[in-house]
């Protein structure tokens, strides 16, 4: 199959600190890629055939793409505020398409279910209504005014309380979260998943988070998060169908599913199939 | 409640946006079915359609949030909803 727009945006690779000169042998999109290091330190990405792909290094993590990026890669303003501690949560690989990874992480109603006594509890399960738009000026996916109660917000979170979220989509495969900062109310922690596409049903995802905790010993954090990332991937491993399906077909989503159904429409408006299923079966 | 099931919600939703698909008009119906709403089908053009409905308010929901995706060949802009009065219709 050709990959369509997705060619052309920017997907990440590798964490750019634990790059070394031999380099990462990985996948882009079916193709083979190394990722390393050159002569200056600077990262370097090249295809099977040795051409140089497109490079940016940001939030940690060295970005490429198979194509020719018309935009630079998107924005997070938290990445240059002073006092965050960033975290580079490391790999998961997941057996699934890199869109159902996105779209696991923007769905909030499995956190009870999925994530128990910690970002969820039964009997908290509803999803209160919250907004959610396509906003043009930055072609991305908001959802806002986002609440949910739960046990244990964060690794520095000492009890429940009812944590305030913001979902984005900034690209095909990447999504930024913002939730309540227990220590800085008036802050917002970032966590991020970045989702490098291996193939259409096969990705690497990589979380990254910039947030205000100067006690939790660096470790308990990146463990806190795999924890929960790998209580997701028994999930995401065994969704059916593999692909995300942009045409809702057998599934029936609700009001609290809307966050979804704006990261397929935004899919379906810009033509980024890979790793969709167009046709409900 | 057994007051909603005597008195299912009755209400007009109109569809815009690029819906010059043959697929759209059965796919609505079909949804429609599978969620247990009633539906007639008002008006169709190849950028507005008409449904009257009536069923539970949350299977509504669905069918709206459903719509909104719809199938490939179709690109919903917006939806609207009002109650259908008994008089007026
Ligand atoms: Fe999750």
């Amino acid at each position: 199959m050709t990959v369509g727009p997705m060619f052309d945006e920017w997907y990440p690779v590798g964490i750019f600190g634990q790059l070394d000169a031999a380099g990462r042998k990985t996948m882009l999109m079916g193709e083979p890629i190394v990722v390393a290091r050159d002569d200056n330190g600077d990262a370097k990405v090249t295809d099977g055939t040795g051409r140089s792909l497109p490079v940016c290094v940001r939030y940690g993590h060295v970005w490429t793409s198979l194509g020719d990026p018309k935009k630079k890669l998107f924005a997070i303003p938290e990445a240059d505020q002073p006092g965050r501690r960033f975290v580079d949560v490391g790999v998961v690989r997941v057996r699934c398409s890199p869109l159902r990874a996105v779209e696991n992480f923007l769905d909030i109603a499995h956190f009870p279910f999925v994530h128990t006594d910690i970002l969820g509890a039964e009997p908290h399960t509803e999803v209160q209504a919250y907004k959610v738009e396509i906003r043009e000026d930055v072609d991305e996916v908001w959802a806002t005014q986002v609440e949910f109660y739960q046990p244990q917000a964060a690794k520095s979170a000492s009890g429940g309380i009812t944590t305030q979220y913001m979902y984005r989509v900034a690209g095909p495969t990447s999504t930024v979260l913002y939730k309540t900062c227990p220590p800085r109310p008036s802050e917002w922690d970032v966590i991020t998943l970045f989702v490098q596409p291996l193939a259409e049903d096969l990705c690497d995802v990589w979380p990254w988070m910039a947030l205000f905790d100067d006690d939790t010993p660096m470790t308990d954090l990146i463990h806190f998060q795999q924890t929960i990332f790998l209580q997701d991937r028994s999930i995401l491993e065994n969704q059916v169908p593999r692909l995300l399906p942009l045409d809702p077909g057998m599934e029936m989503p609700t009001r609290a599913d809307l966050t979804s159904v704006a990261y397929r429409r935004w899919l379906k408006r810009h033509n980024f199939t890979y790793g969709a299923q167009l046709v409900a079966q | 409640m057994a007051g909603e099931a005597q008195n299912p919600l009755k209400e007009r939703m109109t569809i815009h946006g690029e819906l010059d698909a043959d697929s759209f008009v059965p796919w609505i119906r079909r949804h429609a079915a599978k969620l247990g709403v009633t539906q007639a089908i008002t008006h169709h053009s190849p950028d507005r359609i008409e449904i009257d409905l009536s069923g539970a308010p949350e299977l509504i929901d669905m069918l709206e949030v459903g719509c909104l995706l719809g199938p490939i060949d179709v690109w919903v802009e917006t939806i609207d909803r009002r109650p259908v009065g008994n008089a007026g219709g």
